[in-house]
């Protein structure tokens, strides 16, 4: 690149400038604190409409009073002063958005952090949107496929639905979230990881793992640091959700994930309390159903009249010792489809990944189930409830009857073929054949330290020997009298190789 | 009780001195300046100064504009200025106050209010600078 083709180029660019003088409104910094700025002037000034300071700095007007505003600051709030001059832009807050974004890590305002260059936006769309109306609706049919067993089977997500990931600190909730999107690899699927308030270690160490298992490919982070100001976190989750909709208006499907909700109720209770909005209960602010409402409405899936496609949302709330009672846990639990409970005990005693099946629901996802994993599942969950009161009961005496033992090892037996390490999604199709063979008794007799060996020699025999059963499952989603047969055979000619 | 704001203040002085002179208007500014200090609301003063400004330029159809520039005005151009606000803002009376500043560079700054009108080299050149750099 010569120096004569830059100053053409600029040349260029400067021709194409074009100045109209038009009136603009600006305003005084009255006071600034914690990221928090108050304004005097700006008279027409809209709700949420973003401001600039003389710095570069911009603004978000959150209280529009009397004869000031309140507005929150995006950025480094160090370097304004009292008097400065502020400008309206008259435009609400918007992040850019474009298909390249994909594969990058994006700060809160959708411009990348990860040093790999500027990014083109292909368009601009506002953070706050008001959620799509019910005409262009569909309800779920489509599974979203985590390649977690226990999820798949008994608490399935489907596209557009809304499922919360709730547990105590150090539950695996973040696993759960990424093992989904390890798994969306080939399902066409976008997935938005939003990360709210979290460690930049944290982020930095889950960037590595999703890019070594290839799923940067379709990934989108977006993230506020805790180092970064409460105004940041706030807007992240919008600022994902926008992206994520860019996506969604192509007709594609995407799985956005929350990491987590609670820091964002916290951030949003901190720019209240200094807005001097009034404290309600836990002093959060009135507003904060709405706040977490209205993001995670705008998950959804379209009818083909309005483009099709999808968001599926997985919010993260975490709770403090297990107590599902508190006030953003109950709000948020009541605003989606459904709720994974992970809970401490199970965790420590090795029930990996630590879902509670009994507090766990999904209110829509069984819809969207595939036939042959309702056949299979069909009175799973029923069972493991029962196996844990069984279980509580039975540690006070040994005087069983033979059902009830029957019905024990059944129990013991479906946790062991349920947990599952970090990381290794099991097929849909896998899964199928091993919840079989399970539910139709054919684990029974296998001891209980051997069932995990039993399970991945049973999956690696069906695989190569039942492939009718295979082709069948993943084809039509069902299986045929004929391919139940082959399945049975190849399991009986397993087991009484694996038992000698 | 609810507080008294800075504009109820300015509010009630601007009644009730509205139409009084001599030794009447006397008697309400002392009265005022005493209400002011019983509230505790000396070191507010200033601001409630330009409250009852407002009021009375509101009241009585002024506006007040500051005209920014980097070389002292002509008189032509005050008057054709002049004629704009009257125009934009349907103004009886105006009070035109003129600053020069070097660093504008050149072309001229209007201030109404909250409201400005930018046409400066110096606008300019940083709107063709965020232009180069979002382009």
């Amino acid at each position: 690149m010569t120096k004569n083709y830059i100053v053409e180029n600029l040349k260029k660019q400067i021709e194409n400038f074009k100045d109209s003088v038009k009136a603009e409104k600006i305003g005084h910094v009255i006071e600034v604190f914690d990221g928090i700025a108050k304004i005097s002037g700006l008279s027409d000034i809209k709700a949420s409409e973003m401001v600039s300071f003389p710095n570069g700095e911009k603004g978000v007007a959150l209280n529009l009073e009397e004869d000031s505003i309140g507005v929150i600051i995006l950025g480094d709030f160090s370097k304004i002063h009292e008097g400065d001059e502020v400008k309206a832009t008259g435009e609400i807050l918007s992040v850019p958005v474009s298909n390249s974004q994909i594969g990058r890590v994006l700060n809160a305002l959708g411009n990348p952090i990860d040093g790999k260059g500027a990014i083109k936006a292909e368009a601009f769309n506002p953070i706050e949107k008001v959620a799509p109306g019910v005409i262009t609706r569909l309800s779920v049919s489509q599974a979203v496929q985590t390649g977690i067993k226990a999820i798949d089977a008994l608490i399935p997500i489907g596209r557009g639905q809304r499922e919360l990931i709730i547990g105590d600190r150090q539950t695996g909730k973040t696993a759960i979230a990424i093992d989904a999107i390890l798994n969306q690899k080939g399902q066409d699927m976008i997935c938005v990881y939003v990360s709210i308030g979290q460690k930049d270690s944290k982020l930095r160490k889950l960037q590595t793992r999703l890019e070594e298992g290839g799923a940067m490919d379709y990934t989108i982070i977006v993230s506020a640091g805790s180092s970064e100001s409460a105004a940041l976190s706030y807007i992240a989750p919008y600022t994902g959700v926008s992206i994520a909709e860019y996506f969604m208006e192509q007709g594609k499907d995407v799985l956005i994930v929350y990491d987590d909700l609670s820091k964002h109720a916290v951030a949003y209770r901190e720019i209240s309390l200094l807005l001097r909005r009034p404290p309600g209960r836990e002093a959060f602010p009135g507003d904060v159903f709405y706040l977490h409402s209205r993001l995670l409405e705008r998950a959804c899936r379209r009818n083909k009249e309005y483009g099709g496609g999808s968001i599926t949302a997985l919010p993260i709330i975490e709770t403090q010792s297990g107590d599902l009672s508190a006030y953003i846990p109950t709000n948020v639990i009541s605003i989606t489809d459904g709720q994974i409970f992970l809970e401490t005990d199970l965790f420590y005693k090795g029930i990996r990944p630590a879902v509670n099946v009994g507090f766990s629901v999904s209110r829509v996802g069984s819809s969207a189930q595939i036939k042959a994993m309702k056949k299979v599942s069909g009175t799973l969950k029923l069972d493991l409830a029962q196996f844990r009161e069984l279980e509580a009961f039975s540690q006070f005496g040994s005087d069983l009857d033979e059902s009830t033992k029957n019905q024990l090892e059944r129990g013991k037996r479906a946790v062991e073929v349920l947990k599952q390490p970090q990381y290794s999604p099991v097929a849909t199709e896998d899964q199928v054949v091993a919840l079989y063979a399970l539910t139709k008794g054919y684990m029974d007799d296998v001891a209980l330290d051997k069932i995990k060996s039993f399970e991945e020699g049973l999956l690696d025999y069906t695989r190569r020997n039942a492939k009718t059963f295979y082709k069948e499952v993943i084809n039509d989603k069902m299986w045929t009298e004929q391919g139940e047969q082959e399945l049975i055979k190849v399991i009986g000619e397993f087991k009484s190789g694996f038992n000698k | 009780m609810a507080t008294i704001s800075i504009n109820n203040i300015a509010r009630a002085i601007y009644e009730s001195s509205k139409g009084k002179d001599g030794v009447e208007l006397d008697v309400v500014v002392k009265n005022a300046v005493r209400l002011i200090s019983k509230k505790n609301l000396m070191n507010k003063s200033k601001e409630i100064l330009n409250g009852v400004r407002k009021i009375t330029d509101k009241e009585g159809g002024v506006i007040r504009a500051k005209v920014s520039s980097r070389i002292t005005l002509e008189k032509k151009i005050i008057d054709e200025i002049e004629d704009f606000i009257k125009k934009r803002y349907q103004a009886q009376n105006i009070v035109l106050e003129f600053e020069t500043d070097k660093k504008l560079l050149g072309g001229i700054k209007i201030e109404v209010g909250d409201e400005i009108i930018d046409t400066t080299l110096k606008n300019k050149i940083n709107k063709l600078e965020n232009y180069l750099i979002t382009n």
